[in-house]
């Protein structure tokens, strides 16, 4: 079973005439690593919501198809019956807190008290989630007096402790300087590696091509390609529609036109590749 | 409480400690308050109702190290009340029969003085009773009691979270302020002025708190806020069979009280 599967996802929200998401289709296996490209009105934050069994509970619009997380439909559940299976980290990190704690530790907590977790398991399973995104020697501080990207790492946190099989990241690293960003990706990479299935909006391609297992590519609410990061980031579709290619692929691209690049080589996502690419030019 | 580690920051009123205040539970104090506001407002003999549950409510403070803290809360947030009371009702109060003194041409009443002494007097005690709660008492664990004694958890929330996200607010405030004084906005200058500074100050304000209530709620659904499950907590409310029977009998002398003063009322008014 996969842990995701979308089918014919059209959605439209109240008072729009035009769909957020047309017939989207796909499927995410455990311990996927999916990013989401596309620029800006594509329907990737629809597309989130709907994966975290928000849409359609919350926003009452008109939905056509299915999304099946862990085999649950979203349409039958609520989304209280989606929390500590589908964990969802939006952008802004101090809406993310509960507002209601006054620790690191007691805001991790949250979570597990809602699910109604024993008292007894929730010390281990809060130091586990601070050890995972190295927030432990801040535990006693208050969420309010932390940096960016601390409150970020703490949303992070508050989502992991909850062990969900599904964690989607809706452009978390947006509004976090480059330090912060690191910092993030790295518990991602390392999530991944758990056999927690990632779904990560980002605008970062850099990473996407080093770290993701397949890309999928968004456009007016419309998958336009759906593959590995190799081939989606030097398509020439995403190169028109506002995301652009990594400057790899247009350095590379430049060398094609003009035969400074191998001919039967394709163009390169990654610094390896590209030196790769162009020290072997003269030997092919 | 317990398993919770000390804050080094709350962003609220409250003040962490260990005092007996702090270790009492949520419901007591709450108890407590509310009953000696029923007893402030509707007990009786006047003032005296009112000076009992504020000198109570202040050596407790006291004894749990808040004292100063609470007198200084009080005096900064009352001192200037008493003196406008003071000098409309001393001057101006409808029931001014007997003249005390007169001050150029004004007369000061001796019942208009009376009446602002009252209502000083019970204001400080309110203040003060409150102070027993919001100085020793997080948020959050009021929250927590409330959900436990039974009250709907959205309720309990809607009820906990102002509290917490009122510091919030005034850095999202002065920021807002800043930046609008950055882009030309004089917030300086006499009232016309300050009056046309307010509303490009409180729409982005409002309009960015609303925004924000929406991602929030998300956020909070994500993390199993209305999970159909009962809820637990991390840190345990410690609650004793001592603290429950007070509760009962702080109501108990509240409604006692509360008759006594309708009773005293329609006498003094016979």
């Amino acid at each position: 079973m996969p842990a995701l599967d979308v089918s014919g996802l059209t959605y439209t929200y109240p008072g729009s005439s035009v769909p957020a998401l047309k017939n989207v289709s796909f499927q995410a296996e455990s311990g996927q690593l999916l990013a989401i490209v596309g620029p800006n009105e594509a329907g990737k934050s629809t597309l989130s919501l709907a994966l975290a069994g928000l849409i359609p509970a919350l926003f009452h619009g008109e939905m056509l198809g299915r999304v099946a997380v862990c085999g649950l439909d979203t349409r039958d559940h609520s989304p209280g019956d989606f929390a500590g299976r589908v964990g969802l980290v939006l952008q802004n990190p101090v809406n993310q807190l509960s507002g209601m704690r006054y620790t690191v530790y007691d805001e991790v907590a949250f979570g597990l008290e809602n699910l109604g977790i024993p008292r007894i398991e929730m010390p281990g399973r809060i130091e586990q989630a601070l050890v995972q995104v190295g927030l432990v020697d801040l535990r006693h501080r208050s969420p309010y007096t932390l940096s960016g990207g601390q409150q970020q790492r703490l949303a992070l946190a508050s989502v992991l402790v909850m062990s969900p099989s599904v964690l989607i990241l809706d452009e978390t690293t947006a509004m976090l300087d480059p330090q912060g960003r690191q910092e993030i990706f790295g518990v991602v990479q390392s999530l991944a590696q758990t056999g927690v299935t990632v779904i990560i909006v980002e605008h970062h391609l850099e990473w996407i091509a080093r770290h993701a297992n397949r890309v999928l590519a968004l456009e007016n609410g419309e998958v336009i390609l759906d593959g590995p990061p190799d081939q989606v980031l030097t398509s020439a579709r995403l190169r028109k529609n506002g995301v652009g290619w990594l400057r790899y692929t247009r350095v590379a691209a430049l060398g094609q036109s003009r035969s400074l690049w191998p001919a039967n080589r394709g163009l390169p996502v990654t610094l390896k590749e590209t030196a790769a690419g162009f020290r072997s030019n003269g030997q092919e | 409480m317990t398993a919770s580690p000390t804050p080094s920051h709350s962003g609220t009123l409250y003040q962490p400690g260990a005092s007996f205040l702090h270790r009492l539970h949520p419901l007591t104090k709450l108890t407590f308050s509310l009953c000696a506001l029923v007893v402030i407002f509707s007990g009786p003999g006047g003032w005296l109702s009112a000076l009992l549950p504020g000198l109570l409510a202040l050596s407790l403070l006291w004894r749990a190290g808040l004292g100063r803290l609470a007198a200084r809360l009080s005096f900064r947030l009352l001192a200037w009340l008493a003196v406008i009371m003071f000098g409309i009702h001393g001057f101006f109060g409808p029931d001014n029969q007997t003249i005390l003194f007169n001050l150029g041409p004004l007369e000061v009443g001796q019942e208009g003085i009376e009446f602002a002494f009252l209502i000083t007097i019970r204001l400080a005690a309110m203040l003060l009773v409150s102070l027993t709660l919001v100085l020793t008492t997080h948020p959050s664990h009021l929250v927590q009691a409330l959900t436990e004694f039974g009250l709907p958890g959205g309720l309990a929330y809607l009820l906990g979270s102002p509290l917490l996200l009122l510091p919030q607010m005034v850095v999202r405030a002065q920021a807002i302020h800043a930046v609008q004084q950055a882009r030309g906005l004089e917030t300086q200058g006499n009232l016309l002025q300050r009056m046309r500074a307010l509303f490009p100050l409180v729409a982005p304000l409002v309009f960015s708190t609303l925004v924000d209530v929406e991602e929030r709620s998300l956020a909070l659904e994500v993390r199993g806020f209305s999970a159909p499950t009962r809820k637990t907590f991390l840190n345990e409310l410690v609650d004793t069979r001592s603290q429950r029977l007070a509760r009962r009998g702080l109501i108990a002398l509240s409604i006692v009280t509360f008759l006594l003063g309708v009773g005293w009322r329609l006498y003094a008014s016979s």
